[in-house]
């Protein structure tokens, strides 16, 4: 919806999924979307060179968030935000709906 | 060569081809504290938008090579890197820039108090205490305008966070 905007459907991909999860990996986000590991790493990176995102490792994976210090974070989350409501609904609750709370280490599942 | 001569000789050569570049980030901290910090990272912004092919052949004629996103020279230990704009602290754009005068050019650096601004917003956000150091560094030696900072730090949604470290920033 935004790739018009953006110039790449794997931007919009990024995006979107950080603003409906807050951060995220690109194996973890290419898998979400089923797409390809190469366009969507590119275009974190892209991101992160524009000062749109920042990244940190945890362990050997890097993950990735919106710069809260980019000046215009509120109103590019807002439109991502408007956007996702846009999206179909069972896309909208995987995005949205999944699990954060802790699980212990070794509890069956 | 100083980390402000090297930040002001690159600043005229750019301005020389036209390129209005505005320091910022940690080397302005070394400025500002007279070397009490150290940052071996030049950021320079660019005021125009669409000048990145003419900064890199600019650095290029200066003797830099570019390595991914940084420009090195030989015998230097700075890297240099010109981050993408605006130039803005929070989501504010800076305020008036400063000019200084170096032996080898005039240095454009973001003023004291945008420098505080700047080191507050990565100890609001990521509770840096580095930075919040650094912001107390350039409080300490330079005129700031604590009133504007308060000010900035109500906008940002950080007053709360403000009033706890604003007995540091106050002058001695």
């Amino acid at each position: 919806m935004l790739e018009a905007i953006l110039g790449s459907s794997s931007s919009e991909k990024v995006l979107i999924f950080l603003v409906a999860r807050d951060e995220g990996y690109a194996r973890e986000i290419a898998r979400f979307f089923s797409s390809d590991l190469g366009p969507i790493q590119k275009q974190l990176l892209k991101l992160e060179a524009g000062g749109v995102l920042v990244s940190r490792a945890a362990g050997r994976t890097r993950l990735f968030a919106f710069n809260p210090r980019y000046p215009m974070i509120d109103e590019l989350k807002a439109l991502l935000a408007a956007t996702l409501q846009f999206y179909p609904k069972d896309l909208r609750d995987r995005l949205v709906m999944n699990r954060r709370r802790p699980r212990r280490t070794g509890k069956p599942l | 060569m100083s980390v402000g001569e090297l930040a002001a000789h690159i600043c005229t050569q750019l301005r020389g081809r036209g390129i209005d570049v505005v320091l910022s980030g940690g080397s302005c901290v070394s400025i500002y504290s007279s070397g009490r910090y150290v940052s071996n990272d030049l950021d320079f912004i660019e005021t125009d938008v669409g000048t990145t092919r003419q900064v890199r052949e600019a650095m290029r004629a200066m003797g830099f090579v570019q390595e991914t996103r940084y420009f090195k020279h030989d015998g230097v230990v700075f890297l240099v890197e010109f981050p993408r704009g605006p130039l803005a602290v929070g989501k504010e754009p800076v305020g008036a820039i400063h000019e200084i005068e170096f032996s080898t050019g005039t240095l454009r650096i973001i003023s004291p108090t945008d420098c505080v601004k700047d080191r507050l917003a990565a100890y609001f956000h990521w509770k840096d205490r580095q930075s919040l150091e650094q912001a107390v560094l350039v409080a300490d030696s330079n005129p700031i305008d604590f009133a504007e900072i308060q000010r900035w730090s109500k906008r940002e949604g950080k007053a709360d966070q403000f009033s706890e470290i604003a007995g540091q920033l106050r002058p001695r």
